[in-house]
């Protein structure tokens, strides 16, 4: 029972960290290297309104939100769209932006581990006689319905069949009058948001910490490889055999190896299916 | 008149050229010394702190006399990133090889923080033949048994701080207490994969092991780890009564707060638990963290009446900087600097060879007791007693409070178990 609570709480938790990477990445094809980044100063753009100018909790939440999606856009607006199809120009110009965020934050005095975000609920429970606390429960929750939402989101909204437009085919998205450019900023700045929900319902749990940002997408990375670059839906389930192989790692082998699971799924993905199990990217050379 | 007042100006002005030259010419060049730490981290910081302390005040008392001649003292502080997880030691190295040659250090004081990263920089130490005392992280036993094994080649290299082995020390005489005053006999060890964290685990299960406490188990995780509820479900499951964890990653606070979250009934008990030594500990955990306990390592970095310098150094740390001293390298850092003047002051040089003798005959009394040490390992000579030498310092977290309870010559107050565990 305890796998199963708690693989499943790791699960979602993983699929919260790779959700916008996956989605960013599926419709403009940018490897958002930045996405770290963007979790980690949601986390401390949220501290900021919420500890020091006394903005309600859900308040500052939605602020931070808003922020974090004009930042992705922006990020596109004036550096991305630049390097646009270079992938190696993108994922360099991205990560650079992400280190300058990430040190940027650590030169201005926030290190430490004194920066906290309270929980949306305090007190635990007994699922199945294993105890979990309130906010993991709330967490888990937020993050499937938030895969449901995103699903209906992409399905049955105007600028979302767009979005799954440029995701198929952008030049035929052209052809039909989407903005591929305007799209692939939108996408930016909702794969921002995403990092932002993570790190808002994540970063209560424990401290926002600017290491954080390299843990989350390297983890990101993993969950997008196995899932397939490109499906969001890939790295959902990806999210769920990864949190469930690190769960039954750190009971059955030992927690040391927890880290290892995720490296190791990457190399086994790259050899053995490199498209990933739901991806398109390599499919062709694959079958060739 | 006009001449006269032109004339006036002119030596004025070429006087005060004369007086900016001379002084420059004859103002004593000030003793530089290298501060190779990991700054954003605690251990890097609070010991960047702690020197920086000392120094104003010693300059601002006159600075150093060596020979005759008062020198100031300079701080040169560079980042090694040793702490932060994936970077590696060559890092560090580099680092302290550009405050030796770039920076010009005399000496280096602080790290590198990490104990792979300092065992590595003594042979570089060694190679410029820079006298270095580590102040801060760096606990692993093989630092000075290095020395020791070596002395010829490692001389240079000195530690002013306990141990991981006298933490466990520390640590098993508390075990024993809590044997005797409450049946604690269940101990589940978690620790980081790291080298101080990894070797003091194994030891911590050998020792506890045969004083008569059982090891429910024993998990090692790696640097960044999130989550930590399955180990602390399989604690609990055992019947733990103990968690011993050696951590000094951020990411251990969220290990308390699941710990609390989780109600396990065990007492956390910690070393090196950076997220519990620093003081806004209690409101970064809304009080989740009470009852934490943790080794920091050498009084002065938690209120208590050690020496007569303990508080002194305390409130003026809290002074300077705005907080109380955070972290386990705060006042030992803070000591080195004196330690290092006292030792040039004796050797009347900055002569490597002699401060080296210098230091291996300091004997004074600082914020954390007597401060001497061994002569072939160069590791300080730790005690219970202040008096006889350096004294350590275990607090517990209890009602927003850091409570020294450990040694008994200082503590401030007992070991608290928290209302889950009483039966």
């Amino acid at each position: 029972m305890e796998i199963l609570v708690y693989g499943t709480i790791n699960s979602v938790s993983l699929a919260l960290m790779g959700l916008g990477f996956a989605m960013v990445y599926g419709i403009s094809r940018v490897p958002n290297f930045a996405h770290g980044a963007l979790y980690v100063i949601c986390g401390f753009v949220t501290w900021t309104l919420f500890q020091k100018l006394g903005l309600p909790y859900f308040i500052a939440i939605i602020l931070s939100l808003g922020v974090n999606g004009v930042l992705g856009m922006l990020m596109y607006r004036f550096v991305l769209i630049r390097v646009r199809g270079m992938n190696i120009s993108e994922i360099i110009a991205s990560y650079a932006i992400g280190l300058i965020i990430l040190e940027g934050l650590r030169f201005g005095g926030f290190r430490g581990m004194t920066y906290t975000l309270p929980v949306f609920m305090e007190g635990s429970l007994m699922i199945g006689g294993v105890p979990v606390d309130y906010h993991r429960i709330v967490m888990t929750i937020i993050g499937i319905l938030l895969v449901a939402g995103l699903w209906l989101f992409t399905h049955h909204t105007r600028i979302g069949l767009a979005l799954q437009g440029m995701a198929q085919d952008e030049r035929a998205a052209l052809m039909l009058g989407i903005d591929s450019d305007f799209m692939a900023m939108l996408a930016m700045g909702f794969g921002a948001v995403l990092a932002g929900v993570a790190a808002t319902l994540i970063m209560p749990l424990g401290n926002i910490v600017v290491e954080s940002g390299y843990h989350v997408l390297i983890m990101s990375i993993a969950v997008c490889i196995v899932g397939g670059l490109g499906s969001w839906m890939g790295a959902f389930f990806a999210a769920f055999i990864i949190g469930f192989a690190q769960i039954l790692t750190v009971v059955y082998i030992g927690s040391h190896f927890q880290m290892v699971v995720a490296i190791l799924a990457i190399i086994l993905t790259l050899i053995l299916k490199p498209s990933g199990l739901f991806g398109q990217q390599k499919e062709l050379e694959e079958r060739v | 008149m006009k001449h006269t007042q032109l004339s006036v100006c002119l030596t004025l002005f070429v006087s005060m050229f004369v007086f900016l030259w001379a002084g420059s010419a004859f103002a004593e060049k000030p003793i530089v010394i290298g501060a190779p730490l990991s700054t954003a981290y605690l251990y890097g910081w609070d010991a960047e702190r702690g020197m920086k302390l000392a120094i104003d005040e010693i300059n601002a008392a006159g600075g150093v006399n060596v020979n005759g001649k008062k020198r100031l003292f300079k701080i040169e502080v560079i980042d090694t990133r040793d702490l932060e997880p994936g970077v590696p030691v060559s890092e560090a190295l580099m680092a302290l090889e550009r405050l030796i040659l770039s920076k010009k250090a005399d000496f280096i004081l602080g790290g590198p923080n990490r104990s792979e990263a300092a065992l590595a920089a003594l042979s570089l130490l060694s190679k410029y033949k820079k006298v270095s005392i580590v102040t801060s992280g760096v606990l692993t036993p093989k630092y000075h048994k290095t020395i020791a094994a070596n002395y010829d080649k490692f001389k240079y290299g000195f530690r002013i701080h306990g141990e991981a082995v006298n933490l466990i020390g520390e640590i098993i005489a508390n075990f024993a207490d809590l044997k005797e005053k409450y049946g604690l006999t269940k101990v589940f060890i978690m620790a980081q994969d790291v080298s101080h964290a990894r070797g003091a685990a194994k030891v911590m299960g050998k020792v506890a092991g045969s004083k008569g406490f059982e090891i429910t188990g024993t998990e090692i995780f790696p640097t960044g780890t999130t989550d930590f509820s399955m180990a602390l479900l399989k604690a609990k499951a055992t019947g733990t009564q103990i968690i011993n964890i050696w951590m000094d990653m951020p990411e251990s606070a969220i290990l308390l707060k699941q710990w609390y979250d989780l109600k396990i009934p065990a007492l956390p008990f910690g070393s090196t638990l950076a997220a519990a030594e620093q003081p806004g500990f209690w409101k970064a955990t809304k009080g989740k963290g009470e009852y934490t306990l943790c080794n920091v390592v050498n009084a002065g970095n938690a209120p208590s009446d050690a020496t007569e310098w303990t508080m002194k150094f305390y409130n003026a740390y809290a002074k300077k900087w705005g907080v109380e001293p955070e972290g386990l390298g705060s006042s030992s850092s803070y000591m080195a600097v004196y330690v290092l003047k006292d030792a040039i002051e004796r050797a009347g040089t900055l002569n490597s060879d002699k401060v080296v003798t210098a230091l291996e005959q300091t004997d004074m009394m600082g914020v954390y007791g007597r401060l001497r040490f061994d002569p072939k390992s160069h590791q300080v000579i730790v005690a219970k007693d202040p008096k006889d030498g350096a004294v350590g310092s275990i607090l517990q977290w209890q009602d927003g409070k850091r409570v020294v309870v450990y040694p008994k010559s200082i503590a401030k107050g007992e070991i608290l178990l928290p209302p889950w565990m009483n039966k």
